[in-house]
């Protein structure tokens, strides 16, 4: 009887994961494995991602070559392993600097309000509809011939699609924040607006931003693949997913696992961060929800 | 008289993840027809809970291990949902806390109504329903039944709403009614009217009621007997009256002591409860026993069961006959009547108007839009020191006022002044010092402190700002002691801390900047009773050992009454009467500041139903004439809508805006039933 009640206590690892959604679970799976190919990848993979000569071109695949070999010989398991952690890192860099971007200016725009922030909405809204393809092709031409295929280019890209999306997220809860008292109170104190967004209005915004993070991170190797396969993106011979898909698009017939290869790695690692986003969105929702009920 | 509910045992727990937390530890009472029961109580004690049983109600993770809730020789609890759906609404009705989120927005009033009627079957068309409707209407009191059930909910003002859920509630002639909190969040003066209402209709249509609430001179007013309950148990049922004349339970005799007495402002805090409820760390015994006076070793170790005192008072203490009779304070010292010159003053605020919805600059001159006047020519003067009380009902200003003075809303007209220094309008271009001599303490501690931040680093931020050097942390070890709270407080997150730490939390945030004005805005009225009674003495403490001044905002008058050297009456932002504390609790008074010393509701004061017709809506908007008018049952006639009231001084230290002559006032006091005061000076 009495156990009933004090019962409860510190619960085990375990049981708290047994208690996660079963999305966060799958997605953490798969990208766990996704994180650990393109770790150690570079470093087993059967054959360079450059080199030639690997098998007979346009072979079918085999136990021996998974994806198949392309047209210039190569082996395409081999490039898509290596090629995992370059997507892994432009797609989160890239989401990254969105995220500390837009944070910044949707934070400091939902505080400050007034005119300052119907202007800085006016621009986001203009950002937000151009088409992100268009948007790349701006900032390609923007940033000029030297730049072309650079890394950063396809990361400032990534960011700059993102940020305004997130600092409209941002600014809605800034303003949600910015109503309550202790921010008030911090107002009344005569606390810059800076420290206010920093002591106040950030660390209570930190579960709408991860969603935010993880949401626009799922989507992200889809952009960096787009931008590849259009050649906005790296240049060949990178073992970037999208321009391989790009590269082989030909070949869809003739040696379809070149394509369907860095087609399935894409597809499974934005699934996986999707389902990670899902299940994480719950537990804060969650999470957030009891807070409110106690 | 026979049964109508008798709950037997019922013990219930919240499943939270794989363990279970008991709420309800075989709660045992049973409600005769056409008794009201009242149930009391800290909040957290399960009393909701019960209440929600009642209508066979419960939330998906509570448990019922045992028990039976018999109604009218039926369990309740082994209804299926469709029977039970049958039963509530109309057998058994309720009336819920909060009427604005309990009625549909989107629905006529009259309509949601009907929708009852004629769900179970008691109109056949919704013509009838309408007509049934209009008659319920027209029993609750609300004032144009016909036209009244056409509006929509948000056209009615709060007590209004509550009344339509009443209507609802009464609609299917049901055997009983569980009231759940059904005048919190209501005006001082609308929640009289209400009780007056429940009062009379319980008189005409003999139903019985449970009525759960926090609030012991609500039940004084309204309920047969009382259950007290305390973490999940019932420790003491009573008549009404044998419960607040002579309690057993020394936690009754606690509650009843924590209540601040408007006719004994020196009361409180005599007999405070000590500690809180902490639901992890109860005894297997009488689960009370942490925080009793009287407890010993054995009590923590046997559970205690109710047996009869006398009659139907029962008690679960097995010390109740060692324990004395609820003794009162005899001998105590009052406290000093506090006489301050007016001689310095700290605040001074002279014609201050204040509205919502200015626009300034160049588009203001172009487009003035049409602002919200809140406060009209408000004069404030308070002195160094001095613990200023602005009384009124929610929507007079008060609020505003402080708003103003803190630099957040910029006045429209009048200015403010601090040691004799003008004040800059908005806090953004006043000095460091200014900004530091006034701190705000808002009403709500879970909303004015920041939940990702610990107690020390909250602390911390004014001292950074304001402070003069020294040791951060043993500022913050010292500012912690002040409101009697330990240092190893500082680690923790607000969410770590009960409603009354959060709320001296936030207290110590303001006096760790050493102002020399507190803007005090409701800062009592999210608290337990108990909770209450205990920062009330915090804050007389502090008044006596700190040169700190106060506005004390509060819609309650008892809580004034203890802590006021001065108080301003509000009413629609007019200041309709002033003075010190012992002068405005004693006649001559205005009509309004009448009208609120008469809604208080009492421990030993008799319900009255003569308020039950007029409501708090039913006014004219605000003209050239007194405020106060059309609400007034006193006036004149023509001159108090025409002409503004003069400001009339009868005493030194007094102030009446009223046209009726001062002899008449005085008149008005003495045939109302305002007790003399113990401990007026007058």
């Amino acid at each position: 009887m009495a156990a009933a009640e004090g019962a409860g206590g510190r619960e085990s690892l375990w049981a708290l994961l047994g208690r996660t959604p079963l999305s966060l679970r799958i997605g953490a799976a798969i990208l766990i494995v996704h994180i650990v190919l393109a770790a150690t990848g570079p470093f087993w993979i059967p054959y360079g991602y450059s080199q030639m000569g690997a098998g007979m071109p346009l072979a079918p695949a085999s136990l021996a070559h998974p994806f198949g070999i392309d047209q210039l010989g190569r082996d395409v398991f081999s490039r898509v392993m290596y090629g995992g952690h370059i997507v892994l890192i432009l797609s989160l860099s890239g989401t990254a600097l969105g995220l500390v971007a837009g944070s910044l200016i949707g934070l400091w725009s939902g505080y400050v309000g007034g005119l300052l922030d119907s202007l800085v909405q006016r621009l986001l809204e203009v950002l937000i509809s151009v088409p992100f393809l268009v948007m790349a092709l701006l900032a390609m031409v923007a940033a000029g011939p030297e730049l072309s295929g650079n890394p950063f280019l396809v990361v400032l890209v990534v960011a700059l699609v993102y940020a305004p999306r997130i600092a409209r997220m941002a600014r809605s809860a800034a303003i949600e924040i910015a109503t309550r008292d202790f921010v008030t109170i911090a107002r009344l104190r005569g606390e810059s607006a800076w420290s206010v967004m920093r002591r106040e209005l950030l660390p209570n915004a930190t579960s709408v931003l991860l969603v935010e993070f993880a949401l626009r991170a799922g989507y992200a190797p889809v952009l960096v693949g787009s931008l590849g396969f259009l050649g906005f993106g790296l240049r060949p011979p990178t073992p970037e997913w999208g321009l391989m898909i790009a590269e082989n698009r030909s070949l869809l017939l003739i040696a379809p696992a070149t394509v369907l290869g860095p087609g399935l790695a894409l597809a499974s690692l934005v699934v996986g961060l999707n389902l990670f986003t899902e299940g994480l969105a719950r537990i804060l929702g969650r999470t957030v929800k009891l807070g409110v009920q106690q | 008289m026979t049964k109508l509910v008798e709950v037997e045992d019922l013990t219930l727990s919240y499943r939270a993840g794989a363990s279970l937390t008991r709420v309800l530890h075989g709660v045992t009472f049973h409600i005769d027809r056409g008794e009201v029961l009242g149930l009391v109580g800290e909040s957290g004690c399960g009393k909701s809970t019960v209440g929600l049983a009642l209508l066979g109600y419960r939330y998906n993770s509570a448990v019922i291990e045992r028990g039976r809730i018999m109604f009218d020789g039926g369990d309740l609890l082994q209804l299926d949902q469709a029977a039970l759906a049958r039963i509530r609404g109309d057998r058994i009705g309720f009336v819920p806390q909060n009427p604005t989120t309990a009625l549909n927005p989107s629905m006529r009033v009259g309509q949601q109504l009907a929708e009852t009627l004629i769900l179970h079957g008691r109109c056949r068309d919704t013509a009838a329903a309408a007509r049934r409707t209009t008659e319920l209407f027209d029993l609750v009191g609300l004032p144009q039944p016909g036209r009244i059930l056409r509006r929509y909910p948000h056209e009615l003002s709060g007590g209004q709403q509550q009344r339509v859920c009443i209507a609802m509630a009464i609609a299917c002639d049901p055997d009983l009614i569980v009231l759940d909190e059904p005048t919190t969040g209501l005006d001082v003066t609308t929640q009289e009217q209400i009780i007056a209402l429940l009062v009379d209709l319980r008189a005409r249509l003999g139903t019985s009621m449970l009525y759960v609430t926090h609030d012991l001179g609500l039940l004084a007013q309204i309920a047969d007997r009382v259950g007290v309950m305390y973490a999940g148990s019932l420790v003491e049922v009573a008549a009404n009256r044998t419960l607040f004349a002579g309690p057993r339970h020394p936690y009754t005799q606690g509650l009843i002591a924590s209540v601040p007495r408007i006719d004994d402002p020196d009361g409180i805090g005599q007999r405070p409860l000590k500690g809180l409820l902490q639901r992890g760390e109860l005894p297997p015994g009488c689960p009370f026993a942490p925080r009793c006076d009287y407890a010993e070793a054995a009590c923590a170790q046997a559970p205690q069961r109710l047996e009869p005192v006398k009659g139907n008072h029962v008690v679960a203490c097995r010390r109740w006959r060692d324990i004395a009779r609820h003794h009162e304070g005899e001998g105590r010292a009052r406290r000093p009547a506090r006489h301050i010159e007016t001689a310095a003053s700290l605040l001074h605020a002279e014609g201050l108007t204040l509205a919502y919805g200015v626009r300034h600059g160049l588009l203001g001159r172009l487009f003035p839009g049409k602002p919200s006047l809140v406060v009209r020519n408000l004069d404030l003067d308070i002195a160094p020191g001095e613990v200023f009380a602005l009384v009124g009902e929610s929507g007079s200003g008060k609020s505003t006022v402080a708003r103003a003075v803190s630099g957040l809303l910029k006045p429209t007209a009048g200015s403010i002044r601090l040691n004799g220094k003008a004040l800059a309008p908005l806090v953004g271009e006043r000095s460091r010092d200014e900004r530091r001599d006034i701190q705000y303490i808002f009403q709500n501690p879970d909303a004015s402190l920041n939940p990702r931040a610990r107690v020390g680093t909250i602390l911390a931020r004014p001292l950074a700002m304001f402070g003069s050097g020294g040791g951060m942390r043993e500022a913050i070890a010292a500012a912690l002691a002040d409101v009697r709270l330990d240092q190893s407080y500082a680690g923790r997150y607000p969410d770590e801390l009960s409603g009354g730490e959060r709320q001296r939390v936030a207290i110590a945030r303001a006096l760790i900047a050493q102002p020399s004005l507190l803007l005090c805005d409701e800062i009592l009225s999210a608290l337990d009773v108990s909770v209450q009674a205990s920062i009330i003495e915090l804050l007389r403490k502090l008044r006596a050992e700190r040169d700190v001044a106060m506005l004390f905002i509060s819609h309650d008058l008892s809580v004034v009454r203890t802590l006021a050297d001065r108080v301003g009456v509000l009413f629609r932002g007019v200041v309709m009467e002033a003075g010190t504390v012992e002068k405005i609790f004693s006649p001559p008074f205005h009509p309004y500041t009448l009208s609120l010393l008469e809604a208080v509701p009492r421990i030993d004061s008799e319900p009255r139903s003569d308020f039950l017709k007029t409501d708090s809506a039913a006014e004219q908007p605000d003209g050239k004439g007194c405020a106060f008018a059309g609400r007034c049952p006193w006036q004149l006639g023509d001159i108090c809508r025409e002409q503004p009231p003069p400001w009339r001084q009868p005493d030194r230290g007094l102030g009446i805006r009223c046209h009726l002559p001062l002899d008449e006032l005085r008149g008005i006091a003495r045939r109302s039933d305002i007790p003399a005061s113990k401990g007026a000076v007058s």
